[in-house]
């Protein structure tokens, strides 16, 4: 079940999605924290953010709507209070950024590199649809998504991730960007912008009025992002994007994802990936597939 | 102590008009439960929803903890269906609970479905020999399960008067206690429907009575995580705020806020 992205192994496959694990630490007596493959932290911003107003979630068919807006604590309070956390975890930790100009990227990845942290990589969340500037400017442009890849890139020597959106006309050229940026690996998708109203009041149930779509409802964007991007690209991919069972993580890693993230259906259960770390080992005896890598972009395409 | 426990049905019944009850065995979150707080809910395995249900604790001990709701969508219909015996995936005790209670005289006001927390402390206060009143308001008599015994300092209130004090709850406070006559170390504690709230809210401001609430917001992981459930507190909106403390996460800060440190409960 191990699975290796450049250097770095991944005990298993089954990593946490960015905001639907907060820092780890929230959830310690709960959940059996190591047993995942990877914890890939909420993003953290060069200062602290309040995030949107209320109402910021929307229950929707087979997944939710949200506008947290980046909330979290800033890098110097999280180089203070969650690095000397993550630093006892036994699992791999990937920290994600997120910025509303190259600067702050920029600025919070040094923060990052200057301090203690163990943690194996960077997740850059160039896709957030929730923020008024940044994220999503980033990810929608080919030339800013290679140059803040580049500018990262000279930074760090952990691994370097991309987070791509489905909210672009071809993700496919945002993902070679990246590529040609030199990131080691790309995620995707984050959430899938969506609105919902309440008939009654005729007010949208988001204060921001649009949203991020995540959950079960979103799994086919997904997979079909991430066969877009793998048929696109020579570096790892992290899918994303409503997994809830064991058969949707390797519907995903036919689609071409090397590692995948469980995201919204953490909130149902936290205890989600341990779960389906050893439901997925059983499959895969059962199956008899000696290496998760022969499934990886795995699908017998229709040729037509 | 946060705990992830299959708590087992011993108890299911509509107790009245749309209103359920439900008992647990389930003795870890049971021993470490206090009246106020509130666990959050799978309805049913392979719940095809993202959000599982929180519910107000309306009782613990002996191993014990019960939820009064109403049936009002998939997921509370879901449970008002849960059988005898049924295993269901609970996770709690969540949030804050109610105190500074001592040395005050507690107005409790429950109404609609936020009578379970009204309930719990209800009889937490009896059992520390806390003298208070209760106030249960609702639509009408239907929707009530308890009598009105004015006598016990129980009363009930129904819009259309078909029980007890006709009006809302805070009409039922002012009959019972003019103004002029509320105990000077009168506080309030309650929970109910966001409208009533919100009117008991302003009637405790406009009285400069304390008043604590118990709040009901869209929640989706209940344990701090997903930042969803968001409750604003008054700051200086000149100020630049940080993270959690213009936006309070009602499953870690509250579900308990007091009526001045809230904009509203709309």
């Amino acid at each position: 079940m191990r699975i290796k992205i450049n250097n770095i192994e991944f005990e298993s496959p089954l990593l946490t999605a960015s905001g639907t694990y907060g820092y780890g630490h929230e959830v310690q007596d709960l959940v059996k924290v190591n047993e995942w493959g990877g914890i890939i932290t909420k993003s953290v911003t060069r200062h602290p953010r309040e995030g949107n107003p209320p109402p910021r979630i929307s229950e929707t068919s087979s997944g939710m709507l949200n506008s947290i807006g980046l909330a979290n604590l800033g890098v110097d309070k999280y180089c203070k209070e969650i690095i000397p956390f993550l630093n006892k975890l036994k699992t791999r930790v990937i920290i994600n950024i997120a910025g509303s100009a190259i600067e702050d990227y920029l600025e919070t990845m040094d923060i990052l590199e200057s301090g203690n942290g163990k943690h194996v990589g960077y997740e850059i969340n160039i896709s957030c649809p929730n923020v008024k500037k940044g994220g999503m400017e980033f990810g929608v442009s080919t030339s800013m998504t290679e140059k803040l890849t580049l500018e990262m890139r000279r930074r760090t020597k952990r691994l370097l991730i991309m987070k791509l959106g489905p909210n672009v006309t071809r993700i496919e050229d945002i993902a070679k960007a990246a590529e040609t940026g030199g990131a080691d690996a790309l995620s995707a998708i984050n959430s899938v912008v969506g609105m919902a109203i309440d008939i009654k009041s005729r007010k949208p149930k988001l204060y921001t009025n649009y949203g991020g779509l995540s959950g079960p409802a979103i799994k086919p964007i997904a997979i079909a992002n991430v066969h877009k991007v793998f048929n696109a690209v020579n570096i790892p991919i992290i899918g994303i994007g409503g997994v809830a069972t064991v058969s949707d993580v390797i519907e995903f890693l036919l689609a071409g994802a090397s590692l995948v993230q469980i995201g919204t259906m953490c909130y149902q259960n936290p205890n989600l990936g341990p779960q389906m770390k050893d439901e997925l080992s059983q499959y895969l005896k059962s199956q008899g597939i000696d290496d998760l890598c022969e499934l990886i972009g795995g699908v017998e395409s229709h040729s037509n | 102590m946060i705990c992830n426990e299959m708590g087992r049905v011993i108890f299911n019944k509509e107790i009245s008009e749309g209103i359920y009850k439900t008992a647990f065995d389930a003795p870890l979150i049971s021993s470490c439960s206090l009246p106020g707080q509130f666990i959050n809910i799978l309805p049913e395995p392979n719940w095809n929803q993202v959000m599982r249900r929180p519910m107000s604790i309306a009782s613990q001990g002996n191993d014990q903890i019960s939820i009064i709701y109403k049936a009002i969508g998939g997921g509370t219909y879901i449970m008002a269906d849960w059988k005898i015996g049924e295993m269901v995936d609970l996770i709690g005790p969540l949030g804050n609970y109610w105190k500074g209670y001592e040395a005050t005289f507690p107005i409790l006001i429950g109404g609609g479905v936020g009578i379970a927390p009204i309930l719990n402390l209800h009889h937490d206060l009896l059992e520390k020999n806390i003298e208070h009143i209760l106030i249960m308001g609702a639509r009408n008599g239907k929707e009530h399960f308890l009598q009105h015994k004015p006598e016990k300092q129980i009363y009930m209130s129904t819009d259309d008067g078909s029980l007890g004090i006709k009006g809302n709850v805070v009409d039922a406070v002012q009959c019972i206690y003019p103004t002029q006559n509320l105990p000077g170390n009168a506080k309030i504690f309650s929970c109910g429907p966001p409208l009533m709230m919100e009117s008991v809210r302003s009637y405790s401001l406009k009285n400069q009575l304390k008043c604590d609430l118990a709040l009901e917001t869209i929640m989706a992981c209940g344990i701090g995580i997903c930042q969803g459930c968001t409750i604003e507190r008054k700051v200086d909106t000149q100020v630049k705020h940080s993270y959690r403390s213009r936006f309070a996460l009602s499953c870690m800060d509250g579900p308990i806020f007091s009526a001045e440190e809230i904009i509203s409960c709309e």
